[in-house]
């Protein structure tokens, strides 16, 4: 099974994707976006927010296959 | 009302562009925008709208100028160093556009004030740099049923979107919680100050168009702009039936303390 990983504003970084490119990850049933964020070694704290297909979910999220995941970082200057 | 002969003039270029025309200019002289923050986004986009002829404008900033700020807030110039950013602001824009009435609000938007300060406009644009006060925001313009045109930057990058209450996805429909305290801000990783420039920008464009009742507005998505990549990302957002601040009456919790 896969689902749709995209991070932007730096967090692509620790998957080595460019800002918002496609990646696409295998998982296994009972996968959770925190598991996923473990697999990269992506800070929990640093992620501000996680959708999935457009939805926010919290990390301990079961994801399905075919979902599309966006991770975002903390962005709140002004 | 009739456009004045310098009127004419001074926004020909506005009535040249197809949907806006000579009504459109006109309606957007009747109309009124609040900005949240007059710092890097605040400045151009209260730059651009009384530019464009928004008939009042409020202010709403409780800082003063400092010399860190003069590289991305383009309302404030070295000599304005230590004055109040509202101040500071409104000769800039009054001497840009007499036309456009300019309301100070010299004081921090709070969860106490937000209601009362919002309920005067038309519409409100997120110009702040901080979490708190976007979720204050937030939660009064969907209280008063005010369209909400939210925005941040950091370093190269930025972000946008637009919310038409429990029409569209709101701000905490993404973002649930406060960022941890020792998440990077503007202060670490700094801000280019293009950046908000352009973000502003968007802003703006959304603001008119939302004033004037043209186009598609940036709803349901939300715009990541990465400056280094030179990419523009749009990413669907969904309403949340669980939302804390638009969702289900059961879900909504009051009196939330952001602080």
């Amino acid at each position: 099974m896969q689902v749709e990983l995209r991070a932007y504003t730096g967090l692509e970084k620790f998957f080595g994707a460019r800002h918002g490119e496609k990646l696409m990850v295998d998982i296994d049933a009972n996968t959770t976006i925190s598991d996923v964020l473990k697999r990269y070694g992506i800070p929990p704290a640093q992620v501000s927010a996680a959708l999935v297909d457009g939805r926010h979910r919290a990390l301990d999220y079961c994801l399905q296959p075919g979902e599309r995941v966006a991770l975002f970082p903390p962005v709140g200057g002004g | 009302m009739r456009l004045t002969p310098d009127q004419a003039q001074r926004y020909d270029r506005n009535i040249r562009v197809p949907g806006l025309g000579v009504e459109g200019q006109k309606k957007l002289l009747c109309s009124s925008a609040l900005i949240v923050g007059v710092g890097g986004l605040g400045s151009p986009a209260a730059l651009y709208l009384a530019a464009a002829g928004i008939g009042r404008l409020g202010i709403a900033d409780s800082d003063v100028v400092s010399l860190s700020n003069l590289q991305r807030q383009i309302l404030h110039f070295t000599p304005d160093i230590g004055k109040p950013k509202t101040l500071s602001a409104r000769d800039k824009l009054t001497a840009l556009n007499p036309d456009c009435e300019i309301v100070m609000h010299t004081y921090a938007v709070t969860e106490d004030n937000a209601a009362q300060v919002i309920a005067g406009y038309d519409i409100v644009i997120d110009a702040t740099d901080n979490f708190p006060s976007r979720f204050i925001l937030n939660k009064a313009c969907l209280a008063l049923g005010k369209a909400f045109i939210h925005a941040a930057v950091l370093s190269m990058s930025g972000r946008a979107m637009t919310v038409l209450p429990y029409s569209s996805a709101c701000l905490r429909c993404v973002f649930r919680q406060l960022p941890a305290p020792h998440v990077p801000s503007t202060s670490e990783l700094g801000v280019f100050g293009a950046i908000p420039g352009l973000i502003a920008s968007i802003q703006v464009t959304e603001a008119v168009k939302y004033l004037l009742g043209q186009g598609e507005l940036l709803t349901n998505r939300m715009l990541i702009y990465d400056g280094m990549s030179m990419c523009f990302e749009l990413v669907e957002v969904l309403r949340d039936p669980d939302c804390p601040d638009c969702g289900q009456p059961s879900m909504i919790k009051r009196g939330c303390n952001y602080d």
